[in-house]
């Protein structure tokens, strides 16, 4: 074996070895290329927008799939109210044909004014509407598809197919991120599983998968490969990467002058400390009691998500570029029994999604913070009666998919506070006034990034493709602070 | 010194206007002055006395008189090339001191510029299109050692006062020449016994590995896959994001790694994948042909040309005429990158920019795929296939058939009476006097309702809406189980249709047979636009050849149904004096023995790529390969029993300080493992390799995580987790060239570690990247775990109980090859027994990939051990080859 001496007196000073290790470091942080062997060169180093006037550099989405019911939560229709139990007027998109029905169904929830703003709201989310001034509702979403898969993939990726990158590869490529020992775009999913189309929601498609979003789990082990099996965990891993090293440096020491294997080392260590850095970036029991309980933590029916809206805030301040937090596959997909499911669905979500704008307006980073609360649809104003229950008896029934005319609701980042835009027709069926597609809404935000749609593409099949590729896509100014 | 490559010619020597400037304009100046009928500000400058002449400015050029010539004032202000990039200082100063020489051509330029002077002298003698020479083997070699490949290197080495490195340990080298020739480890039975018989007879020994190595079947499996990069082998179609699933692309996966076991001649293997279909037609062969023998013989020429379907094609989901130009287009640069080693893709939408190839030979090359793609007729990838079915089966499947279509006819009419059973159900729910116009509105053609009808039926969705195929969401209603009997009767019928004899399917490229005056034309696209075609093209090879071989290629061939051009180009290809095929090739099989070519750029001979580095030597491997039957084996053998090849790696000072890429071969080159190697190791050194030889694709999935493994995808048709869990019974374990290559979903550790995932038609060289997602999957990914528990499973069975000595020595000899030194092993035993104890402690479950989770703790022995295999397989040594 060649001693440490001997390594040094072959010729290569440490001098030289620091220093190729410290190009390589750049390198490694940058995804090296071989000189004419891949064409073109990615990472996810920060870089600066295409436009100065960007004021959002995070976001951090809250994708409520299944299609939380507007009417019953941030679009007040009395219209509905006075035709309950009656025929509705006009014609009615149904997606299920034998549960399909004319009742119309008024909303058995009460609305009230918020803030000095005075948006309405219902009683199923007090907490929402408490940050009613933080906010801009829109109320005049459409997709126009009626089906879940297709209009997420609207939402989230600006076509009706799959195979896309999703709005966070696509900031992230733009971008990069802001802190090297974290993912730069970052899934957070629910326990009770992935929403329809899986890891579609948070894919790369075609971009280079440097771009995917890094799911961290909502349970321990919350990261794949960046957290060590169970049976690795804590000094079983130590004296693992301690025997590995010892290895790798003997490995070293008997051939001297390969950069490579110095540089293998090197993105070990940093592959350790991105460990670090996401435990620390995960461990909420840094935070306070008073921080806990406002995110809902310290109760049964808001713990899971309020702490996953609590990693989103931690994540975000750290220089994450981009969160998505998901609820469980159909949460929303209020079919049947919309009377019990809906106020579990809010109470699942209303409290730690408030939680999340107060958080980070009080620690000054609402203002560089896109917060996005919203589904793939809304729901129609009669009744889904799968059950066939007589008339009269609401308890089983629900009511039925809604692409033409939905509500979300986006804060921070240069959006408007205490705003609310747009407007659907009297039944909430259709959106009338002010329309947001899925494609205004995609633009608006890469103009907030201070990115510019034309220059945010990617060459495929020798075409330029991007996120925004409606020609009708505009700007929505109305919502811009 | 044979490294550097031609320079500018600056300084003393006095530019020409072949060798220095046109190169220059031709790069940035043709396009809008003289190439292709285009000639803005009616200034052409592709000859000196055209720049003379001048355009509407008047003359460009005036000789000896620098401030006097427009065409620099232009170069120097920046204003042309108009909107591009200003040309660099030294490009400026070379036409600079052109013009001040008085502008000299190196001969009086030609008259007109027909096609015959498309081409310069210099361009003509660039060395990749020369005949391939069989240069005398250097003197040097007489005294040093026979071996040719060392007399060259020896030659070029002497030349730069440097000498081979020592040879290499027996360890060493066959563990190198096991990697390099199977891609998988050696046994430490095979080290152990070649250690012993090296000291009996080192050479002996040393021929008797190299020749086992290549006669055992993975060498066809490490070597298919260096083959199949190059072809852009995937299990699916690419281009549109469905990425469709080609389920019979694995037939010609299997074709190449016959083929390599049976070292076919490569001239042979080369006209098989570009004609294989017109060879079949030749011999007479169909599937009907009487014998096994010929009937195998025609499967496996149509196999062959999967080679030609091989470039991603989206017409399957997508058929419109951009999507069936790109899978040509994608073709055709597969086929140039293969066997010409030249961007003749470059050529598509101008002339080549560097390179002596014309627009016109793009689609003169085009021309001779034109006829089996054929635009306008396209047949879509299913289209494609070609059954092997022989007529008695056909026979048989018709019968067979029928009896299904009865079940059919059957279930027909049972979904007519529960559909009228729904629908006076629903009508009893309704107030009699609207029963009878509703059913009559509801049994009324769509078409032929009245307004009325119309108006009615909306008021009742759930009668309207009412269909075979939304008949299951009534069952819910009335408790009925209609759409479960209406579905046993498609399974009765299904189970009646599985009956029928196994069609065997060829994603094969063929022509459909044309009079010769329908044959589908080819014409040259106007700045590559197929929309915007222009002249008619016909077949033929590089252009730029003509001067010395005939490049034509016939339109037709008499004797043949198809056109017969493919294989008149193989035959071109193949004719033993075709410049680049064979230089191509040998190139290619160096570079995976020492991980550099002789020529850099493997996929580019051109003057954008690097020149040769041992012109000679490349050479004459090239001419020897033809002369000897182009056998792959034989060329392997020569490389692997050079002294060249046999060198340490083993870098030292003084070397890198002359020659720090080592491209003069002092040395061997350290290398990192390739993707499929790496896994393929770590299943050879865990015991679990499943050897198993061809057939379908090992499939891959998203785990719940969104990684994608090894598994059967059990997700529903909204792609949400099941949970179900479908083993596949030691599939999991098989060598990684039998993984599915679904282009949109590369499997995680073959990502991370650079393995290509076919987006870009094929893979001419592979990046090799070192960056932490890599570390962080060798550090804790649990599929790392899972191998290493098997590689304890193993120590543990192979070594005495409790001898942790003995089960860290084997580990050492399993991984590394090797025997651990006294120190390594001491560490080793403190590492386990450390793990051990710790285990104990903290009992952990073993950790798992897929399936169901373990109910019981592992135990502590086997978990410590596990640690020990971790670490030795994460460690660089299991990743380098020395």
């Amino acid at each position: 074996m060649i001693s440490r001496r001997q390594f040094l007196d072959k010729g290569y000073g440490i001098g030289a070895i620091a220093l190729a290790s410290l190009l390589k470091e750049q390198g490694l942080l940058a995804n090296p290329e071989v000189a004419g062997a891949t064409p073109h060169h990615f990472d996810t180093l920060p870089k600066p927008p295409h436009h100065g006037f960007g004021k959002a550099k995070a976001m951090i989405s809250m994708f409520m799939q299944g299609g939380p019911s507007h009417i019953d939560l941030f679009d007040p229709k009395p219209e509905l109210t006075k035709l309950d139990g009656k025929d509705f007027p006009g014609d009615i998109k149904f997606d299920d044909a034998a549960g399909a029905s004319r009742e119309v169904m008024g909303s058995p929830w009460k609305f009230s004014k918020h803030g000095q703003s005075g948006t309405e709201m219902s009683e199923l989310i007090p907490h929402m509407g408490g940050i009613a001034d933080e906010i801009s509702l829109i109320r005049s979403m459409h997709t126009g598809v009626n089906n879940h898969g297709q209009s997420i993939y609207a939402l989230l990726n600006g076509t009706i197919l799959g195979g896309r990158p999703t709005l966070g590869s696509w900031i992230t490529y733009g971008l990069g991120s802001e802190n090297r020992d974290l993912p730069a775009y970052v899934a957070l999913t629910d326990p009770r599983g992935l929403p329809v189309l899986g890891v579609d929601n948070f894919s790369n498609g075609w971009l280079p998968s440097l771009y995917q979003g890094t799911v961290i789990r909502p349970k321990e082990p919350r990261i794949l490969n960046l957290d060590p099996p169970l049976s690795l965990k804590g000094e079983a891993q130590k004296r693992y990467l301690s025997f590995v090293d010892r290895l790798n440096q003997e490995h070293l020491e008997e051939r001297p002058g390969e950069n490579e294997l110095e540089a293998r080392i090197h993105s070990f260590e940093l592959a350790a400390r991105m460990q670090v850095a996401a435990k620390e970036a995960l461990d909420i029991s840094q935070e306070s009691e008073a921080t806990k309980k406002l995110y809902g933590i310290d109760q049964k029916e808001t713990e899971e998500f309020g702490t996953r809206c609590l990693i989103a805030r931690r994540l975000v301040e750290r220089g994450v570029r981009f969160v998505s937090l998901f609820t469980g596959n159909q949460t929303w997909d209020n079919h049947s029994s919309i009377l019990t499911t809906l106020p579990a669905a809010c109470k699942y979500v209303d409290k730690p999604a408030a939680a999340l704008v107060i958080d980070l307006k009080q620690r000054g980073l609402l203002d560089s913070t896109v917060v996005h609360w919203g589904g793939e649809m809304g729901r129609l104003p009669v009744i889904q009666n799968r059950a066939g229950a007589k008339k009269g008896d609401r308890a089983k029934v629900g009511r039925d998919h809604n692409t033409y005319g939905f509500s979300m609701w986006v804060a921070g980042g240069g959006f408007k506070a205490g705003h609310v835009h747009g407007a659907t027709d009297e039944f909430g069926h259709h959106a009338v006034d002010k329309v947001v597609n899925h494609f205004d809404y995609h633009a608006t935000l890469l103009h907030l990034f201070g990115l510019d749609p034309k220059q945010l593409v990617y060459k495929r099949n020798g075409l330029p493709l991007g996120l925004v590729e409606n020609p009708e896509a505009r700007v929505v100014n109305e919502l811009l602070a | 010194m044979t490294l550097i490559a031609a320079l500018p010619a600056m300084g003393a020597e006095t530019p020409v206007f072949e060798k220095d400037v046109r190169p220059i304009l031709k790069t940035h100046c043709f396009h809008c002055h003289g190439e292709d009928g285009v000639t803005k500000g009616e200034l052409d400058v592709r000859l000196r006395r055209f720049l003379v002449k001048g355009g509407e400015s008047g003359p460009a050029l005036v000789a000896g008189d620098a401030a006097g010539s427009h065409v620099l004032e232009l170069l120097k202000s920046g204003e042309m090339p108009k909107e591009k990039k200003k040309l660099s200082d030294a490009d400026i100063a070379t036409i600079e001191q052109w013009i001040i020489a008085g502008a000299p051509t190196a001969r009086p330029e030609p008259e007109t510029l027909g096609p015959e002077h498309q081409f310069t002298e210099e361009e003509r003698a660039w060395w990749s299109l020369q005949p391939i020479s069989k240069p005398a083997v250097p003197d040097l070699a007489a005294k040093k050692g026979s071996h040719p490949i060392d007399a060259f290197v020896a030659r070029t080495l002497a030349e730069n006062h440097l000498d081979f490195s020592a040879e290499a340990s027996p360890e060493v080298l066959i563990r190198r020449a096991t990697f390099d020739l199977t891609g998988l480890p050696p046994t430490p039975e095979a080290v152990e016994a070649f250690a012993a018989a090296w000291k009996q007879d080192a050479d002996a020994a040393y021929s008797e590995m190299i020749d086992s190595l290549l006669a055992s079947t993975s060498y066809g499996e490490r070597w298919g896959r260096h083959w199949l990069d190059v072809a852009g082998y995937a299990d699916s179609d690419g281009y549109t994001d469905k990425d469709l699933e080609r389920k019979h692309s694995w037939k010609y996966r299997d074709y190449v790694i016959a083929s390599l076991n049976d070292d076919k001649p490569f001239d042979g293997f080369v006209r098989e994948q570009l004609a294989g279909d017109e060879i079949a037609q030749l011999e007479g062969l169909n599937p009907d042909s009487p014998t096994d023998v010929e009937k195998a013989r025609y499967a496996e020429l149509l196999t062959a040309t999967g080679f030609l379907r091989m470039a991603p094609d989206g017409t399957g989901a997508q058929n419109d005429l951009a999507a069936r130009n790109a899978c040509i287009t994608d073709t055709l640069k597969i086929v140039s990158t293969a066997f010409y080693g030249m961007t003749v893709q470059c050529a598509e939408c101008h002339d080549h920019r560097y390179d002596p190839i014309t627009q016109a030979d793009f689609y003169r090359l085009r021309a001779v795929f034109e006829p089996g793609f054929d635009p306008v007729g396209w047949r879509t990838p299913n289209n494609r296939l070609v059954s092997l079915q022989t007529k008695e089966d056909k026979a048989k499947a018709a019968e067979i058939e029928a009896e299904a279509k009865k079940i059919d006819d059957a279930r027909l009419v049972k979904q007519e009476a529960f559909i009228n059973e729904v629908l006076e159900k629903e009508l009893a729910k309704r107030d009699e006097a609207i029963r009878d116009p509703l059913r009559a509105a509801y049994k009324a053609v769509v078409k032929e309702r009245t307004p009325e009808q119309v108006a009615l039926l909306k008021q009742h969705p759930s009668v309207e809406k009412l269909s075979a195929g939304s008949l299951y969401l009534y069952d819910t209603t009335y408790k009925t189980s209609h759409a479960a009997t209406l579905k046993k009767m498609v399974e009765e019928a299904t189970a009646v249709r599985a009956t029928k004899p196994v069609v065997e399917m060829v994603q094969a490229f063929t022509e459909v047979p044309k009079k010769p005056e329908a044959v589908p034309a080819t014409f040259l696209f106007h700045r590559g636009d197929f929309e915007s075609p222009k002249e008619k093209v016909v077949p033929g090879d590089l252009s730029i050849l003509a001067g010395w071989r005939t490049t034509d290629l016939p339109e037709n061939t008499a004797a043949l149904p198809s056109t017969g051009r493919r294989l008149a180009l193989a035959e071109a290809l193949t004719d033993g004096r075709h410049p680049l095929l064979a230089r191509v090739m040998v190139n290619r099989v160096w570079m995976h023995h020492f991980g550099t070519g002789l020529v850099k750029s493997v996929a580019d001979f051109g003057t954008l790529g690097e020149t040769p580095s041992h012109p000679e030597l490349l050479d004459w491997l090239a001419s020897d390969f033809m002369e000897n039957g182009w056998s792959l084996k034989r060329l392997h053998r020569q490389i692997l029993t050079s002294r060249t090849w046999r060198q340490s790696s083993q870098r030292d000072a003084e070397r890198d300080s002359v020659d720090p890429d080592n491209r003069l071969l002092s040395r061997q080159n350290k290398r990192r493992l390739e993707a499929e190697t790496l896994r393929d190791s770590l299943l050879a050194v865990s015991g679990t390799l499943n050897p198993r030889v061809g057939g379908n694709s090992v499939p891959v999935m998203y785990s719940e995580e969104g990684q994608v493994v090894i598994g059967v995808d059990t997700t529903d048709t909204a792609g949400r987790q099941t949970g179900k869990f479908i083993s596949l019974e030691g599939e999991e374990f098989r060598r990684s060239v039998y993984v599915q290559v679904r282009r949109s979903q590369p499997l995680e550790l073959f990502a991370a570690f650079d393995a290509p995932d076919m987006t870009n038609a094929n893979c001419e060289i592979r990046p090799i990247t070192t960056v932490s997602p890599q570390s962080l999957l060798l550090m804790n990914n649990a599929g790392m775990l899972v191998h290493a528990q098997y590689f304890a499973e193993r120590l543990l069975k192979e070594c005495p109980k409790d001898d942790i000595s003995a089960q860290a020595k084997r580990a050492w000899q399993l991984a590394y090859g090797r025997t651990p030194s006294d120190d390594e092993l001491a560490s080793a035993e403190a590492f386990v027994a450390e793990q051990i104890a710790y285990y104990r402690e903290n009992p952990v479950k073993r950790e798992k990939v897929v399936g169901p989770a373990e109910e019981d703790n592992a135990p502590a022995e086997l978990m410590g051990l596990a640690a020990l295999g971790h670490a030795l397989m994460s460690a660089n040594e299991f990743l380098y080859l020395d």
